[in-house]
């Protein structure tokens, strides 16, 4: 990455090779040749304290000269400031805690109007150290430097992982034992009014972890059970014990038995539909934890805590390690919800002997919408997110989809709802021409014919544009081969494939096939041209 | 400690092109930004803390290697 830093401080030693920088304080000088912008600035130090708080408003209007003039296209990181050093004289002299909080409120405000522009919260980095760690005098003397060259590689990690925020790389579910992780004791022997939760200590320590997890599945974070346990036993629990917070219908599935939690763990996997990769698995136990380690070594295996007393910290460094995003969107709210209903479809779909009929049953609606503003921040995400069913695999941010657009590519998005619920916005397609750069719909929508009735509707309007031919291709990886021949189902042909199984096709749209079958309704929104 | 300091000179200039008589007049890569790396990097391996003056001084691997004997590095 080759990132340009507008910045007041010596800073560059904090940084990879790659990034440039500008002079102190410097704004003339705006570079277009980067692939993105970072401002850094740090307060100065200075004892005039009016003088001081007009030279952090001014770099508030460099900041928003800056934001105008760069390319919007781009991705542009702004850090908060925060007070290291300063001496205030007076108790009642809050000049500088209000600017502070002026040009903060700024880079929040500025972040709803330039879609580009993320705001990192710097206070979160600083919080964790003395006055006295962050600046060290005799570097700041020699090189200008505002934060302590010792803050070298906590700052290099906890940057990295604020950039791997915004790029949305992060765990979707959370496997949770019960007995001494969700309450205290054992169910089997303390029974369901005996289990530590609520109340005093440590009762009351367990409370807050289920009711942080609650919390934490209001974005879209997904919470399951396994647990040895008589299933029975939990059952009543949940229903009777008046203290707990998470009951049945906050997880969205569990397995609660004597088998091995391996065993368990993959199918909860099965079940959701969600790679092993994209697990954390909590649970108090040491054996089990290595357990999982050792059969999954791509599920996230935290230590759980000795003490009750330490839950909240930990729950802390669970949500920063693994889950926490650049924002939330609203499917990620209701995602618990949705695989939930997912899980009544699958029931509902045993019944039925006629698949056809079942599809019909289900009053399958299909929204397809031309990329927006509101749907954009959600295609990305997908795109980040989705590996099973992706044909080609390319990651990008929103604002690359931004660039896209205005490249000439044309963009669409799926939604779909059914009688169990609406799955909100689940797939996307994203045209180059007349070549399908990127096609990927969420495994939640899956098995319902879904991904074929939404390429053929495209395909058919590309066709009523007057387009004769549609080209396409598969990119192999460890987590698509499902999708492997899904061009070929569809009446493309396959014109070439390479050693590395990257598969090139073409399909005519003259002669294709591209009924769509009459249960799905299916509603276009987009403008005809 | 004359070996590590040519290693650490050559590791922080990034250059092979690293000899006793390497000075910042002489190498164009030891620059202001290099010469606060080269200080980090000489604080850590040695367990010193280089004083301001010290480091202002200090200009050529001779320069170096005098200041650190000074500090009672062997």
């Amino acid at each position: 990455m080759n990132y340009f830093i507008f910045r007041n401080n010596t800073i560059e030693i904090f940084f990879p090779k790659g990034y440039s920088f500008s002079g102190y304080d410097d704004i003339s000088y705006i570079p277009s040749d980067v692939d993105g912008y970072l401002w850094f600035y740090q307060i100065p130090i200075k004892y005039d304290l009016s003088n001081l708080v007009s030279e952090i408003k001014s770099y508030i209007q460099k900041l928003s000269f800056v934001l105008e003039r760069i390319d919007k296209n781009k991705p542009f990181i702004a850090l908060t400031i925060d007070d290291l050093y300063s001496v205030v004289f007076s108790d009642d002299d809050f000049r500088l805690a209000s600017v502070i909080s002026d040009y903060n409120n700024f880079l929040f405000d500025a972040e709803q109007k330039y879609p580009n522009l993320k705001v990192i919260d710097i206070r979160d980095f600083y919080r964790q150290y003395r006055e006295s760690e962050l600046i060290d005098w005799k570097f700041y003397f020699i090189s200008q430097m505002g934060l302590s060259p010792r803050l070298l590689k906590p700052f290099q990690t906890w940057f990295k992982q604020k950039l791997n925020e915004i790029d949305l790389k992060r765990k979707k579910c959370i496997v949770l034992d019960l007995d001494n992780t969700l309450w205290g004791g054992v169910l089997g022997e303390d029974g369901i009014d005996g289990i530590k939760i609520g109340g005093d200590y440590p009762g009351k320590a367990f409370l807050y972890f289920q009711e942080a997890l609650l919390n934490l599945s209001k974005y879209g974070v997904i919470l399951t059970v396994c647990s040895k346990n008589n299933e029975q036993d939990v059952f009543d629990v949940w229903e009777k014990n008046p203290f707990i917070v998470l009951r049945k219908e906050h997880f969205a599935a569990y397995r609660i038995n004597w088998n091995d939690k391996a065993t368990n763990i993959r199918e909860l996997a099965e079940e959701l539909n969600i790679g092993l990769d994209s697990f954390v698995f909590i649970d108090d136990n040491p054996t089990e934890r290595e357990l999982v380690k050792q059969s999954f070594p791509m599920i996230a295996v935290p230590d759980f805590p000795e003490q009750p007393y330490e839950l909240p910290v930990f729950f802390k460094s669970v949500v920063d390690s693994y889950f926490k995003v650049y924002s939330i969107t609203k499917e990620d709210r209701n995602k618990t919800k949705q695989y939930k209903a997912n899980a009544l479809r699958v029931q509902a779909e045993k019944s039925f002997t006629d698949f056809n009929k079942f599809l019909e049953s289900l009053d399958i609606k299909i929204i397809i919408s031309a990329a927006d503003e509101f749907n954009i921040p959600r295609i990305a995400q997908m795109t980040q997110k989705t590996n099973q069913f992706n044909l080609t695999t390319k990651r990008y941010t929103d604002v690359d989809i931004n660039e896209k657009l205005a490249n000439g590519c044309k963009v669409y998005c799926i939604s779909v709802s059914d009688k169990f619920g609406d799955n909100g916005i689940t797939g996307c397609i994203i045209f180059n021409g007349n070549e399908i750069d990127s096609l990927l719909l969420s495994c939640r929508i899956l098995g319902k014919g879904i991904e074929r009735a939404f390429i053929k509707t495209i395909l058919n309007s590309m066709k009523e544009q007057g387009i004769k031919e549609v080209k396409a291709q598969y990119i192999p990886t460890a987590k698509n081969v499902q999708v492997k021949d899904f061009y070929e189902k569809c009446g493309f042909t396959c014109i070439s494939e390479t050693a590395e199984g990257i598969k090139n096709y073409v399909i005519n749209l003259d002669n294709a096939d591209l009924k769509v079958e009459s249960y799905y309704n299916t509603i276009k929104l987009w403008n005809k041209k | 400690m004359e070996q590590k300091i040519i290693n650490i000179l050559k590791l922080i200039l990034e250059t092979k092109d690293v000899n006793v008589s390497c000075s910042q007049d002489t190498c164009p890569e030891w620059d202001s930004l290099r010469q606060l790396n080269l200080v980090l990097e000489l604080e850590n391996t040695f367990n010193i803390s280089l004083e301001p003056e010290e480091i202002s001084e200090m200009k050529s691997y001779s320069d170096i290697i005098r200041i650190l004997k000074a500090k009672g590095v062997k």
